[in-house]
């Protein structure tokens, strides 16, 4: 079966635990204002906008798609810059036994894999595959990074055969959860409960976003949630960054180190060393 | 420079005139001998003796048995076995200060931790880590040099703790360590600590104890950078063959595996063994020498180092081919590899009893003036490929060294917050075959520039002209220049 890849981060530090590849899934279905990967949102839809803005020559159509040349790119990203539907022409579309061979080749460096997004669990039964395949070969564990915005099946086969998830929470507060990514977070909440009680649910994510979600009532509100829902999900606190962002967020600073130390202290205080900073 | 240039120099202070007038000294006397192919060659730079002098009257490199001295005291130093910390630490500084090397400081400091662990319960605590923490200022005082090492591990002790922690908290460049590391033996508690100070301040690197264990025996100390040798023994020089510009000598990649290489590894050999025979025969350092009568050394357990280096150059000039990029290339790098050794082997190595009368085979890190060429068997900097294909690629090649043989992989800052991912990487290399692995963080005070740091606040001061206590520091910010060592591939994480 073939999967849409966006890219594969061979070494990763910060993708669930011990050293990672993270394998990053074309496609979401979220928007969120702040999405500093924006390219790997949507499917291409041929527009041509990114052939004609690319500088160097590396891309053309050719066979129904975008056709990209490695070899001419020196990688300035005008095409993801220009390309209005949040998507990429360098996402490829791979076999699963030919990510399996990328991984077997590497398995001595790694503990396991990861995949993330976009939003992988769209592409379900390709990662299944992938990880079946893996599991078979190897003892290296596989992780999911979700945005928790997926159905009951999806999940009940994925507990069966993962050994993490790292679980995105946008916003507590409905309204901003809309404002922010476009859709409810009750689907997201329900499935927070339920990852918790497999015992698989390694770390929730929370970005801070200045105005929006960001209040000291929030951060204790997200801190406490997870203190109840069981005794080991970390909780992550991620300062926003404007880089990669194509809203109207881009404008906004990066998040002010000082507020994010207060932010954080509040979290410690709730949840002690289960909260884990990110600078 | 002349004596003069050496004696007005506003950059370097009294200590570093007083070794460059003596180099100055040295060099008035003729070259030791050597045929005229071989000056050739020298000349034109295809070989180079990194300035070690005309008349060599000590060892390149010295690696006394300090546990030796431990035990039994130095009749020449009026120096006493030690009964309880205060008299190692004194022992330990007393000694240095007479250990030769090319350097004029000692390369090779011992194997603390183990040294010290011995007397670590004659004190409280407190006093340990006292003690420890002046012997280490005392060396970075006493010893400003960055080629000076010391060596912990593999197995966790108080003192190796200690030393780490003490080193964490005094950030200096002074002295490199490295950690003898070993799956088997060394503990995850401690190899994690020196991962985590490894990664705040660029040492200790972790040396791979099980592969050079099987070289050398467990007998074995890593000295100035990445040297891997005998303890009690050391290495009269080291000479190095520039690939590089043997390759450009050649008519095509035949004529350089069958004509040029044989012909300029022969030479290597031959200023080697000229430089050996001198110090042994003409200095008659092992006569002279205390260290050699009362044991501390034994010309048994010396050798000499065929240093080589832009292999990466190398197979660029002859095939066109980028190594760690294209497959193909590794197949030329063993096979030149292969050849050299193969050259040295066929030579007997003057006084080289450490290494079965053959001269110690060495990836040469580089030396500040080096541009264009990249040190050892690495890729060229800023060329490096994904961290895997890297470590892959020079794990195949460090097979063939037995005195030394490293890389750098430089880290972004999310390294520090995930020291188990840290050591699955470095684990991995050592099962790839990587011999030395240092690692550095991309925002770190101490920049590793070869197999030394530097600190970066003092590489500004030596830009701006101030003298500086660190004899190393104008190599670090010259290299820093010419060899592109900031441009080192960062392992970024998204």
């Amino acid at each position: 079966m073939k999967g849409f890849i966006n890219r594969i981060i061979e070494n990763s530090f910060i993708d669930g635990p011990g050293n990672r590849m993270a394998i990053f899934m074309q496609g979401c279905n979220m928007a969120c204002l702040y999405c500093h990967n924006p390219e790997t949102q949507r499917m291409c839809n041929l527009c041509m906008v990114c052939v004609d803005n690319c500088p160097q020559g590396a891309l053309q159509q050719a066979n129904g798609k975008i056709e990209y040349d490695k070899t001419k790119c020196i990688m300035c990203d005008r095409c993801l810059e220009a390309c209005k539907n949040f998507s990429s022409p360098k996402y490829i579309e791979m076999e699963s036994d030919e990510l399996l061979k990328i991984i077997l080749d590497n398995e001595i460096f790694l503990d396991g894999i990861t995949f993330s997004g976009g939003e992988c669990t769209l592409q379900i039964d390709f990662i299944l595959e992938v990880i079946e395949k893996v599991k078979n070969k190897t003892s290296l564990t596989a992780f999911i990074d979700t945005n928790g915005f997926t159905d009951q099946e999806s999940l009940d086969k994925l507990v069966k055969c993962v050994d993490g998830f790292m679980l995105d929470i946008k916003a507590l507060n409905d309204k901003v959860h809309k404002k922010l990514t476009g859709v409810s977070n009750k689907p997201i909440l329900e499935n927070l409960e339920f990852l918790s009680k497999t015992g698989l649910l390694y770390e929730v994510r929370y970005v801070l976003v200045e105005g929006f979600n960001d209040s000291i009532e929030d951060v204790k509100e997200i801190s406490y949630l997870i203190k109840n829902l069981n005794d080991y999900t970390r909780l992550v606190l991620i300062p926003f960054r404007p880089f990669g962002v194509k809203t109207e967020l881009s404008k906004l600073p990066p998040y002010s180190k000082e507020k994010y130390n207060i932010l954080y202290n509040e979290a410690i205080k709730i949840l002690e060393d289960r909260v884990i900073e990110k600078g | 420079m002349n004596v003069f240039e050496i004696i007005s120099n506003t950059n370097i202070d009294y200590k570093e005139k007083k070794h460059l007038l003596a180099q100055a000294a040295e060099n008035t006397l003729s070259y030791v001998n050597l045929s005229v192919k071989t000056e050739k060659h020298l000349k034109k730079g295809i070989l180079c003796d990194i300035f070690e002098g005309h008349a060599p009257y000590r060892p390149r490199y010295i690696l006394p048995d300090y546990e030796k001295y431990m035990e039994n005291g130095s009749q020449y130093l009026g120096i006493e076995p030690p009964n309880d910390l205060y008299d190692a630490v004194n022992a330990l500084m007393v000694i240095y200060q007479f250990v030769p090397s090319i350097t004029g400081y000692p390369v090779y400091v011992g194997q603390l931790d183990y040294i010290l662990e011995k007397y670590i319960d004659t004190v409280s605590e407190n006093e340990a880590r006292k003690l420890i923490k002046m012997l280490l200022i005392n060396i970075e005082k006493t010893l400003p040099d960055a080629f000076v090492h010391m060596n912990i591990g593999p197995k966790e002790t108080k003192a190796g703790r200690i030393i780490l922690e003490i080193e964490r908290e005094l950030k200096k460049a002074v002295p490199n360590i490295s950690l003898k590391y070993s799956k088997q033996e060394t503990s995850n508690e401690f190899a994690k600590l020196a991962a985590e100070v490894a990664l705040e301040i660029g040492k200790p690197y972790f040396v791979n104890h099980e592969e050079i264990k099987n070289i050398l025996g467990e007998n074995y100390g890593v000295a100035s950078c990445y040297n891997t040798l005998k303890i009690g023994g050391g290495s009269y020089t080291l000479v190095r063959l520039n690939l590089k510009k043997a390759a450009l000598e050649a008519k095509d990649y035949n004529d350089f595996i069958e004509k040029v290489l044989p012909n300029v590894v022969d030479s290597l050999c031959e200023v080697i063994n000229a430089r050996a025979k001198f110090i042994v025969e003409e200095a008659k350092f092992f006569e002279t020498s205390f260290l050699s009568k009362e044991g501390l050394i034994d010309i048994n357990n010396f050798t000499s180092m065929a240093g080589i280096f832009g292999l990466y150059e190398c197979i660029e000039v002859l095939t066109g081919l980028k190594l760690g990029h294209d497959e193909e290339a590794i197949k030329y790098a063993d096979e030149i590899l292969s050849k050299i050794k193969f050259v040295i082997d066929s030579i007997e190595g003057y006084g080289c009893y450490g290494t079965d009368g053959k001269i110690g085979f060495h990836a040469q890190s580089g030396i500040d003036s080096d541009i264009d060429v990249t040190a050892g068997v690495r890729i060229k900097i800023g060329s490096e490929p994904s961290i895997y294909n890297q470590i892959k690629t020079e794990g195949a090649l460090h097979k063939y060294f037995n005195t030394g043989v490293s890389d750098i992989y430089v880290f972004d800052k999310t390294a520090k917050t995930n020291i188990d991912g840290v050591l699955k990487i470095v684990d991995a290399a050592m099962k790839s075959g990587i011999k030395v692995f240092a690692m550095n963080t991309s925002d770190s005070e101490l920049i590793r520039i070869t197999g030394y740091l530097v600190k970066r606040s003092d590489v500004e001061k030596y830009n701006r002209g101030e003298a500086l206590r660190e004899d190393t520091v104008k190599l670090g910010a010259e290299s820093i220049k010419n060899n592109k060592t900031l441009d080192r591939r960062v392992r970024e994480v998204e």
